[in-house]
């Protein structure tokens, strides 16, 4: 136990953090870019009129048009900063709390890789990753520094690894296992594809991409880190993602975020070799001097960072198994499904209508839900039932203003998961405007019933 | 020791494995396309019997009510009476039934010049429509005046109680002109568009297979739900007063003034099947269906088509008496509507992944 802790105190090359920001700067670079250029803050964060907030975040609102531009070449400038090392614990301060602002307006938009991200942003604003090839030790030397305690690389590489073995984890499964779903629906969609194309019918097909997926995510984590296995290991974290690049376009940054990210798990020594290339290439000579430089946290903070890191790795084992306390089926009621690495898992889409009824007349509006939602937030919240209870609340305020007096809300929703046929969701005689919000088991959510194909 | 030489033993076999799969894919592959093979679907066929036998065709059939229908507008114009009036009537709901064969095709050609929009926005804009007349000046290209044209405002113009009566009177020269700019202005959207996919969508049309977001399968797939929605909402549901706590809106009904609404909706229906089967001969989404091992849901969209148009069938025209006279009647077509519309936008979409949303964006 001693042994381990010694090991992880012990000073090695700041190479593999410096790289790490370095990447991890330019990837959100990019990727705010293009975010931008495809019109999407627009047409997430300010095109609609309604959103649906986290519970205990309902304070986190869209700034409007000039505000959430402003926000995003926020989260650009910083990512810039980030990446030169430029001011680099408020650049990554900034970029942590711009990035998490903006993914909390709108549970729409949640992806586990923002999630990912926000959570590697966060960890970086504490550790050393400006203390080498930065800005920074250009204008202020002293603040050099050539190595730093092993355990600063070691949990982002811990954070790496929960999220590929939770995502194996969690495609054990039946359906995913045994009846390759959600593959068989998705690949026959893909026949398109050059060369592997006509495959994509088949069924042993859809059956090797489920268990190659499954086997790849819970073992990839440890042939990184082992030494002997990480060169090979990295060509199939190479090959995997860019696959699902090309079979998934849909998935975004995730496959470039994972592959960018796994470089963490090259040895301090490798790093450093390889920046010593680059620095190289453009004629710069290795600075010999210095060179037993040493990041060392104040012993005085030392406690409060070990309490820190151990309370924020313990809730990053516990909420992704906190579904383990909700009854029912995980992938139907979706209670305790968010930030929990579930990525790609399973195929479900609904349809949901709203009516309103005022209580002493009974008189019943049917509601268009275009016009309160975008499609992505009317599809989104068509199979996802906290969604659905936060838009009836919404409604339940739209129609009171509108003169109804305490208006109920019902729902007819009718959801498709894994291929089956789409069967009621929400019990339709249970007025959702005044039932509450909360983390405990929605019982007017439908129980899951499975029967013919 | 021993375990690092399993490990390495497990990435060979897997390496093995992988570079067996690759060279299998690449010997298999035959060079007309992956997509024209006898084990999977050839929804290249499937497309091409789209473009050439459904939508193509329907422009082309649009095109030609348009001028029967121009024909019979002039005659009308010059001598507005009551008997050229109904001669009209028949050659206005020709062209609006075949207007219903276009609907479903607004993608490519059709949404980038929004046809839908332009030829049949309802309900239309009175008051702007006599505003234009009255002035003798406007521009019809415009997004804002789509209310103001397309078979909505000629069905105002021509058939409204007091058209006959505004065309005899004195300076109706305005309003003339008016329907005759309505009218070239429908027939110039729709040439554009048919020769914009004889030109080069088709090729683009047939020749991409994908189904992702923006891809021809896609917007089919989206499309027959928007149709659905289409139905359910403004065509049947809304007039009825289904979003309004039971207020109706009569004068707000597809087709109004000449009293063609359910005529107009069961033409909207039946091509929407027609389109989901593929027509008569070639290949369909209904084909592909089957290809993807969905028999029962295929069979199941098939009966609850012809369930849905049965119910509409029931309605009598014009809709906009018939919906304080015929409630039983439309309760049960609105719930048939609804069911078809749940099993395409959940059931058929998810089947052949499909996404329900043409805003694009990242999903995981």
């Amino acid at each position: 136990m001693f042994k381990v802790f010694d090991r992880l105190q012990r000073q090695v090359s700041i190479a593999p953090l410096v790289s790490f920001r370095i990447l991890f700067g330019l990837m959100m670079l990019a990727g705010t870019i293009r975010f931008w250029v495809n019109g999407w803050i627009t047409s997430q964060y300010i095109a609609p009129k309604f959103y649906f907030t986290y519970i205990g975040f309902d304070w986190v609102r869209p700034l409007g048009d000039t505000g959430m531009h402003l926000l995003f070449g926020a989260i650009a400038l910083s990512s810039f900063f980030l990446a030169v090392g430029f001011l680099y614990r408020l650049s990554a301060s900034v970029f942590f709390m711009a990035f998490t602002y903006v993914e909390l307006i709108d549970v729409t938009n949640y992806l586990n890789h923002y999630y990912f991200i926000s959570l590697v942003a966060f960890m970086l604003i504490w550790l050393p990753a400006g203390r080498s090839w930065s800005v920074d030790t250009l204008i202020w030397p002293q603040l050099k520094r050539d190595s730093v305690p092993l355990w600063t690389i070691g949990i982002i590489r811990l954070q790496m690894g929960i999220v590929y073995f939770f995502a194996g984890i969690a495609k054990l499964n039946a359906d995913w296992m045994l009846q390759a779903m959600p593959m068989k629906i998705w690949l026959p969609a893909k026949s398109h594809l050059p060369i592997v194309g006509e495959l994509m019918y088949k069924e042993w097909i859809a059956y090797l991409f489920s268990w190659f997926g499954a086997v790849y995510d819970l073992s990839i984590a440890f042939l990184l880190i082992n030494r002997r296995t990480r060169r090979l290991a990295y060509l199939f974290v190479l090959i995997f993602h860019t696959a699902t690049a090309i079979f998934f376009p849909g998935i975004g940054m995730f496959p470039y975020v994972m592959m960018v990210g796994s470089t963490i798990f090259f040895s301090a020594d490798e790093h450093r070799y390889i920046l010593l290339k680059i620095k190289r290439l453009f004629g710069f000579h290795d600075d010999k001097r210095n060179r037993n430089t040493t990041y060392r946290f104040n012993n005085a903070v030392i406690p409060w960072m070990s309490a820190g890191l151990l309370l924020y790795f313990f809730l990053q084992i516990v909420v992704p198994l906190r579904y383990l306390l909700y009854p029912g089926r995980l992938f139907w009621y979706e209670e305790g499904y968010r930030f929990s690495w579930r990525v790609m898992l399973m195929e479900k889409s609904g349809n949901t209508f709203f009516r309103v009824v005022e209580p002493g007349t009974g008189k019943t509006y049917e509601v268009n839900n275009n016009a309160w939602l975008t499609p992505l937030q009317d599809k989104m919240m068509s199979t996802q039932p906290d969604m659905m209870l936060r838009y009836a609340h919404y409604l339940a305020k739209v129609y009171t203003a509108r003169g109804i007096k305490n208006p109920e809300v019902y729902a007819e929703a009718y959801v498709t998961l894994n291929g089956e046929r789409s069967k009621p969701y929400i019990n339709t005689t249970v007025n959702l405007a005044v039932q509450p919000l909360s983390w405990q088991h929605y019982t007017w959510v439908l129980p899951y019933t499975k029967h013919e194909k | 020791m021993r375990v690092f030489n399993r490990t390495k033993q497990i990435i060979a076999i897997i390496l093995i494995a992988v570079s067996a799969l690759v060279i299998a894919c690449s010997k298999s592959s035959n060079p007309g396309g992956p997509d024209n093979n006898a084990g999977g679907f050839d929804k290249t066929a499937m497309l091409t019997n789209y473009a050439d036998a459904l939508i193509i065709p329907a422009y082309t059939g649009m095109q030609t009510q348009l001028n029967t229908f121009e024909t019979a507008v002039n005659v009308f114009l010059d001598v507005p009476t009551t008997e050229n009036q109904v001669v009209l009537k028949a050659a206005f709901k020709n062209a609006y039934l075949q207007f219903q064969h276009i609907s479903v095709d607004q993608f490519g050609p059709a949404e980038r010049v929004i046809l839908n929009s332009f030829l049949n926005s309802f309900p239309t804009d009175i008051p702007a429509i006599e505003g234009n007349v009255t002035r003798g000046s406007y521009d019809l290209t415009m997004n804002s005046t789509t209310v103001q044209q397309g078979f909505p405002a000629l069905d105002h113009l021509l058939f409204a109680s007091d058209a006959l009566s505004k065309l005899n009177s004195a300076g109706n020269a305005n309003r003339k002109k008016y329907v005759k700019d309505l009218l070239t202005r429908m027939k110039t959207l729709v040439a554009g568009v048919l020769s914009n996919w004889k030109d080069s969508y088709r090729a683009d049309f047939i020749g991409n297979t994908r189904s992702d977001a923006g891809s021809p399968i896609a917007f089919m797939i989206n499309q027959f739900a928007y149709e659905m929605d289409q139905m359910k909402g403004p065509r049947i549901g809304w007039p009825y007063g289904k979003q309004s706590g039971g207020v109706q809106y009569p004068q707000n009904v597809e087709g109004y003034n000449a009293g063609i609404s359910i005529a107009l909706a069961t033409e909207n229906l039946t091509n929407l099947k027609a389109m989901y089967t593929g027509g008569g001969n070639g290949k369909g989404m209904a084909d592909y269906l089957i290809a993807l091992k969905k028999e029962q849901l295929n069979t199941d969209v098939l009966k609850q088509f012809d369930a849905a148009i049965t119910a509409l069938k029931t309605i009598p025209d014009p809709y906009s008496t018939a919906l304080t006279a015929n409630r039983t009647q439309i309760d049960a077509a609105y719930i048939e509507i609804q069911k078809l519309l749940t099993l395409i936008k959940t059931d058929v979409a998810s089947a052949t992944g499909v996404r329900i949303t043409y805003q694009d964006t990242d999903g995981d």
